[in-house]
């Protein structure tokens, strides 16, 4: 669809309000012998139900109030087990309450969560589960390519080469030579974006790939698919990330400080071939704002004839975000959010979400990260000017590591990045991250560089889940009951 | 036609292959063959094998926006994403020659499992005139580059029966 109609642009309604109270990780690895799936959906479960500060004594009783399950679950193929969702519900002992499978590629983590939230918004639940996990280590890297490739459309798209990161790197190239320019600076623009990343993931005791790096380390890996190099892409991982969403009655009957969500949702041709010219869906800060329609209209025409939003863009991305600021009162996110966790698939498709989602216009998503908006604290490397090194970003993103220095178990990415905001707008985050003795239940031992990531007094979140070339994105945010824009 | 007659049901039961002991780790093998149509796309399949682009287009007067822009679709639809009415079938292999050029590009150094392009693969997005869509395809004997002018090859000789049965070379 290229033309819509009212019905389709209708502020999506939460019957009544939800609210998240708990969050459960396992630690993720790029391969996990010692442990099934479903042992470490166990102690996912186990973390969110007992150490969460949860008014409830041990996990039968908070089983007792749990009403229904979804759960997220990628790809079938790599798991090699059909109806993988009943093995984890068996595991987990909550039958026989209904559960339900969730499966939007990348996006599976968010799409979970959107299920179970409309659960509880239309007051078919009072309490919810979303949990979503991936093991992608049972094949080798040659054989999990072909299956994510199955992702793409299986008679005109996976033949070409068997290589979904291909599919997508024909969008990153095209943004890449029309706003990138192939400039040396976009380059480093995307190299500090992975810098980032793995250097926020070495405070992060779950992390697969902590790593003290920098922009010459990223600009000499090898190159994946051009533009796009090996420290430009996210991981493949194993693990389980769980949620818990409730009414309001129930959410302070089980946590003192619950905290309000809410969740949108778009998508786009599963096929980038698909994606038709056509007008540039304007977020709220963009409708009035003469500047960005005078730069839009110069990016559709043109010589160029840009594909909007297609080939540079991902309008997934924009659909949610355009849903989620208007259920929540959002006008501009830089200003009304104090961190978010983005889908970090690879460092170009970072700078591209960052104009879906409004951070910055269309084009001139990198000023997201060269503003140092993007950082807790902008780095004092010397690869930011004098005047802004060690100050205060406006925005910081991916505090976790995110994809690309986290995880990417994909079923379970979207529901880590949404259980990483909940601790941080708890007040939570050195709860679950500076304790050694979270560092040593992984094996590991908490590093002597170690920063504390805690965004000060954080008061409302966004996390984008994103499939692929961008075929479904969920746009979840999050607040304090205290700080809701739209009463 | 090629025959596949792979035996599904006598593995050995003894010949598991252990890889580690604790955690206990073995190998599971797999080698399904799947038997697939493409159904209502076969005229744009079977044109490939006969050295035609076949595209298709809705031609419903009604329709918002496909029918009145006339714009092909390639990959073809069966029915019109726009007003599901049947789309009809056109030959389109000439427009292409003509007009036929690159939108985007990629170098796949490292194909996954079962890839049958050449490596390295040049995989293309190719824009073509009065197509409403960028089809994904590949091009050989060139290094690609956006704007490029190229025009389809079709593999007559040895089809495969695959999307890989069109290609693209730079425009003589
Ligand atoms: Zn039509």
């Amino acid at each position: 669809m290229i033309k819509f109609g009212k019905g389709n642009l209708a502020t999506p309604k939460q019957m009544r309000p939800v609210y998240i109270v708990a969050a459960g990780m396992s630690d993720f690895k790029k391969h996990y012998p010692e442990k099934k799936t479903e042992e470490l959906a166990v102690e996912a479960f186990r973390m969110l139900a007992l150490e969460n500060g949860l008014k409830v004594d041990g996990i039968q009783e908070l089983k007792r109030h749990i009403h229904t399950c979804f759960y997220g679950h990628f790809a079938d193929h790599f798991g090699d087990q059909l109806l993988g969702e009943s093995v984890i519900h068996d595991r987990l002992g909550l039958d026989p309450m209904g559960n339900c499978g969730v499966k939007t590629g990348g996006a599976t983590g968010g799409s979970t969560i959107w299920m179970a939230a409309n659960a509880i918004a239309s007051g078919y639940s009072d309490c919810a589960l979303a949990m979503g996990w991936e093991r992608m280590d049972e094949v080798d890297t040659w054989t999990g390519n072909h299956y994510i490739a199955t992702a793409a459309d299986k008679d005109y798209e996976t033949e070409l080469g068997h290589i979904y990161t291909g599919y997508y790197a024909l969008m990153a190239q095209r943004y890449w030579k029309t706003f990138g320019k192939s400039s040396p600076k976009f380059r480093r623009t995307m190299s500090k974006i992975s810098v980032k990343n793995h250097g926020y993931a070495c405070s992060n005791p779950f992390a697969q790939a902590p790593a003290r790096i920098t922009v010459e380390d990223v600009e000499k890996s090898p190159i994946v698919a051009d533009p796009l190099r090996f420290y430009d892409a996210c991981l493949m991982s194993v693990g389980v990330a769980a949620v818990l969403l409730c009414d309001e009655e129930t959410a302070y009957k089980l946590s003192a400080h619950p905290i309000r969500l809410w969740i949108g949702a778009g998508s786009h041709t599963l096929r980038t071939a698909d994606r038709r010219i056509m007008d540039i869906p304007l977020l709220p800060n963009e409708e009035n704002n003469k500047d960005v329609l005078k730069l839009y209209a110069g990016l559709k025409g043109g010589k160029n004839k840009e594909r909007y939003p297609g080939f540079t863009g991902f309008l997934a991305a924009r659909m949610a975000a355009y849903y989620a600021y208007h259920m929540t009162g959002i006008v501009d996110p830089c200003e009304e959010l104090d961190l978010v966790e983005l889908h970090d698939a690879f460092t170009i498709s970072d700078i591209q979400t960052y104009e879906d989602i409004g951070l910055r216009p269309y084009s001139m998503g990198p000023d997201y990260i060269e503003s140092g908006d993007a950082y807790l604290k902008v780095p004092e490397d010397g690869t930011f000017p004098k005047s802004l090194a060690g100050k205060k970003g406006r925005l910081p993103s991916n505090l976790s590591g995110g994809l690309i220095g986290n995880m990417h178990a994909v079923g379970a990415t979207g529901i880590m990045q949404v259980g990483e905001l909940l601790w941080q707008l708890q007040g939570k985050w050195a709860h679950f991250h500076a304790r050694p003795e979270m560092w040593e239940r992984f094996g590991k031992k908490k590093p002597k560089d170690f920063v504390n990531l805690q965004v000060p007094n954080a008061k409302r979140g966004l996390a984008i889940s994103h499939a692929g070339v961008g075929s479904h994105v969920t746009c979840t945010i999050l607040m304090n009951p205290k700080s809701v824009i739209k009463k | 036609m090629a025959k596949h007659s792979y035996e599904y049901n006598n593995m050995n039961p003894t010949a598991t292959v252990l890889r580690r002991l604790d955690p206990m780790v073995i190998e599971k093998p797999r080698n399904p063959i799947h038997i697939h149509t493409y159904g209502g796309e076969t005229p744009f399949f079977r044109g490939l094998t006969e050295g035609r682009l076949m595209a298709t287009k809705c031609v419903n007067k009604k329709c918002d926006p496909s029918g009145k822009a006339g714009y092909y679709h390639l990959p073809p639809r069966v029915y019109c994403p726009d007003c599901l009415e049947k789309m009809t079938w056109e030959d389109i292999t000439d427009l292409a020659r003509k007009t036929a050029r690159i939108h985007t590009h990629i170098t796949v150094a490292n194909p996954g499992a079962f890839n049958r392009v050449p490596v390295p693969c040049e995989i293309i997005s190719v824009e073509i005139d009065g197509v409403a869509t960028v089809i994904m395809s590949y091009l050989r004997g060139a290094k690609p580059e956006i704007g490029m002018p190229i025009e389809p090859v079709f593999e007559t000789a040895n089809p495969t029966y695959t999307i890989l049965d069109l290609s693209w070379v730079p425009r003589r």
